[in-house]
């Protein structure tokens, strides 16, 4: 069969080296899935919420908040998840009491290999399947906007090492199913973010392969803050030499084709080294970065997709 | 209006803070860098070096070996260090391996600890795990005598700044009163000789095992038996690390980049710090946009025509015409700039009496003792009073 565009999918997790433009790729994915006509759900798993903020909304907290038509973003935090989640097992208020509202819970969160993640993305997982409204499911598009890369990836490898330690209970089983839906390329695709600079280049090539090796099906390679070359290397040249006249936009001029050729550079690099869509996504020279900024971005990415 | 290397002399122990992505271990490097040209014996100890970086160095991967850059290196880039630069790459579970060697009462039970089927999920996967032990080799080497600076670059925390506390929470997880009670009963198993197999009992931790399993209950009373008498070893050496780092021995550096976001986490990181009642020694602004105005000149289309034209330059080959361009270049360059000035106007404001330094945007990648020494020449230029 083949695999559906990445907006028809369930869920689509965008991951990358901290810093690259995550938080901004989700928000532009679900704009350009909102427009599509598609209910489409942010879920962010970091300590800080960016999305509702790059709406211009307040944060939305654990409770889903609509942001525009269409689009809705929610934060999942670990607590919150926990309770939800072993109340969603336990059915029982005083038996979570007792069992997790003590030190020894506190303690087991922590230690048992990434509790939080896994009720986090437990949480995701939920909505991206089972959350159901009159008989479909209540949202068409699930968007992660994961963690940075080795944090990522450990969150999306719970499953797999959480089943590695613990191989009976419900978590056990739920597991499974979590990992069937981030397996599925019917229903899921892992994006990456990156920059032309080495260091995020080196680790998107880095987690392209670790993202492969486990089995987690390829969305694109977003290169974000991509410069187009605008002058040839004569005109640089004349213009830097061109007098006091031109020095500034001689500099300006200059400073754009440096970045331009790392851009070139990384591309190059990056489209021979990482076996997916590479899809550039230009530098946006906003004075305040928002709403508009997210709309453009969206928009160089719509036709790519 | 001090020099960075004013504001840090004397420290032996200096740590790059900052979120991922700002240049912290270039920053390190070029602190280390100074400090050896400066005369002293410096060591960077990095996490993860960008791999040109790091081979450019002479580095090898991971080992927790002091490698000391070749001398030759230095001549190439025609520098004269007085003292010697030595790097250090953190192998993680290496460092978790020594210390509980280290720490053990006898090989038997340090040997039983690594052979724990939890151990190596627990000591490397746990958060904080690679921050509480970047610091405990950072005291490592800077008791050993050998260096008269160690230059940390940390990990890439997006939570918190948990350096100071990453210990404690850890050794709270690893020795914890109220999971002893509640795995009592296996526990007692465990110090009898028996192989571990009580069953999980008590009605707390029978709904903790239909969570996970009794196994793994199994497993972490093993885990807990074997760790046995080591803590107050592993507690006091991590109040040792933590009373070197807030002494004035040590200084805390904070890099950032002129991104809105990243000066978010910088001043969340500076309070932080403040809340430990450790002063930031200095905060050094990365790639900041130079302004292209600086130098005057025409900005518009209209005149930009008639500068190239006076400097006979031709304007209509390429579309748009050059002209037009260079004005559309000329203000992108310069809202950066504003922006960039903006945000460091406002990190100056409220990290006021913090000395606070910029490097500008550099045209290319920093991979060599050259590009670091590029970043040491601003950094010698004065910063804020």
């Amino acid at each position: 069969m083949a695999e559906p565009a990445l907006l028809d999918r369930r869920l689509v997790i965008v991951t990358g080296k901290g810093g690259t433009g995550k938080s901004t790729l989700s928000a532009a994915l679900a704009l350009a899935s909102a427009r599509l006509g598609k209910k489409t759900l942010v879920c962010e798993v970091v300590a800080r919420e960016r999305v509702s903020e790059l709406f211009g909304r307040p944060p939305s907290g654990t409770q889903i908040r609509q942001l525009l038509p269409n689009l809705y973003s929610v934060h999942v935090r670990p607590r919150e998840a926990m309770r939800e989640y072993a109340l969603m097992t336990l059915k029982y208020e005083t038996l979570y009491k007792l069992a997790f509202e003590n030190a020894a819970a506190r303690y087991f969160l922590t230690a048992a290999p990434s509790l939080a993640e896994i009720v986090m993305l437990g949480k995701v997982w939920w909505h991206a399947t089972y959350d159901m409204d009159r008989g479909r499911p209540r949202w068409d598009l699930v968007v992660l906007d994961a963690p940075a890369t080795g944090h990522g990836l450990t969150f999306l490898s719970v499953p797999n090492v959480f089943l590695r330690l613990v191989r009976e209970g419900p978590l056990a089983r739920d597991m499974h199913g979590m990992q069937s839906l981030l397996a599925d390329p019917q229903r899921c695709g892992v994006c990456i973010v990156t920059l032309p600079e080495e260091m995020p280049a080196n680790e998107a090539i880095e987690l392209d392969r670790s993202l492969r090796s486990g089995g987690f099906p390829a969305g694109p390679l977003f290169l974000n803050a991509y410069f187009a070359s605008r002058f040839s290397p004569q005109e640089v040249a004349q213009v830097t030499t061109g007098g006091p006249a031109l020095a500034a936009s001689g500099e300006a001029a200059d400073n754009h084709e440096a970045r331009a050729s790392l851009s070139a550079h990384y591309q190059g690099i990056l489209g021979k080294e990482v076996p997916r869509k590479l899809v550039p996504v230009p530098f946006f020279f906003d004075r305040s970065f928002g709403m508009q900024s997210i709309e453009k971005v969206a928009s160089a990415i719509e036709g790519a997709l | 209006m001090k020099r960075l290397a004013e504001v840090l002399r004397g420290r032996k122990v200096i740590c790059c803070v900052g979120s991922g992505g700002v240049g912290k271990t270039t920053t390190a490097a070029a602190l280390a860098l100074q400090a050896a040209m400066d005369g002293k014996n410096a060591l960077v100890l990095t996490i993860d070096p960008a791999r040109r970086l790091a081979n450019s160095l002479g580095l090898k991967e991971l080992g927790n070996e002091e490698t000391r850059i070749d001398p030759g290196l230095f001549a190439q880039a025609g520098l004269q260090p007085k003292g010697e630069m030595w790097a250090m790459m953190l192998d993680l579970k290496l460092t978790w391996d020594e210390l509980v060697r280290r720490q053990a009462r006898s090989p038997e039970q340090a040997e039983r600890i690594l052979q724990n089927g939890l151990y190596q999920t627990l000591s490397t996967a746990m958060a904080g795990s690679l921050e509480y032990m970047a610091m405990e080799k950072v005291y490592q080497v800077s008791t050993s005598g050998r260096f008269d600076v160690v230059v940390l670059d940390t990990p890439p925390t997006t939570n918190a700044l948990d350096f100071l506390h990453a210990a404690d929470r850890i050794l709270d997880v690893l020795d914890n009163n109220a999971m002893r009670i509640v795995l009592g009963p296996m526990l007692k198993a465990g110090k009898f000789g028996f192989k571990l197999l009580a069953a999980p009992s008590g009605l707390v931790l029978r709904t903790l095992a239909r969570f996970t399993g009794s196994d793994f209950l199994r497993d972490l009373a093993g885990f807990m038996v074997a760790f046995e008498g080591m803590f107050d070893g592993f507690k006091e050496r991590a109040a040792r690390v933590k009373d070197l780092l807030s002494s004035p021995q040590s200084a805390f550096v904070l890099v950032t980049g002129p991104n809105p976001l990243t000066i978010q986490e910088t001043l969340f990181f500076h309070r932080a710090l403040a809340d430990d009642r450790i002063a930031t020694a200095a905060v050094l602004v990365n790639r900041v946009q130079r302004d292209p105005r600086r130098h005057g000149g025409p900005d518009n289309v209209a005149a930009l025509r008639e500068a190239l034209q006076l400097a006979q330059i031709k304007d209509g080959s390429g579309t748009p015409p050059l002209s037009e361009r260079l004005c559309t270049t000329l203000i992108e360059q310069s809202t950066l700039a504003d922006l960039d000035r903006r945000e460091v106007e406002r990190l100056s404001r409220t990290l006021a009496g913090v000395p606070l330094f910029t490097v500008p945007r550099l045209r290319k990648d920093v991979h060599d003792l050259a590009g670091l020494w590029q970043i040491d020449q601003h950094l010698s230029e004065t910063g804020a009073d």
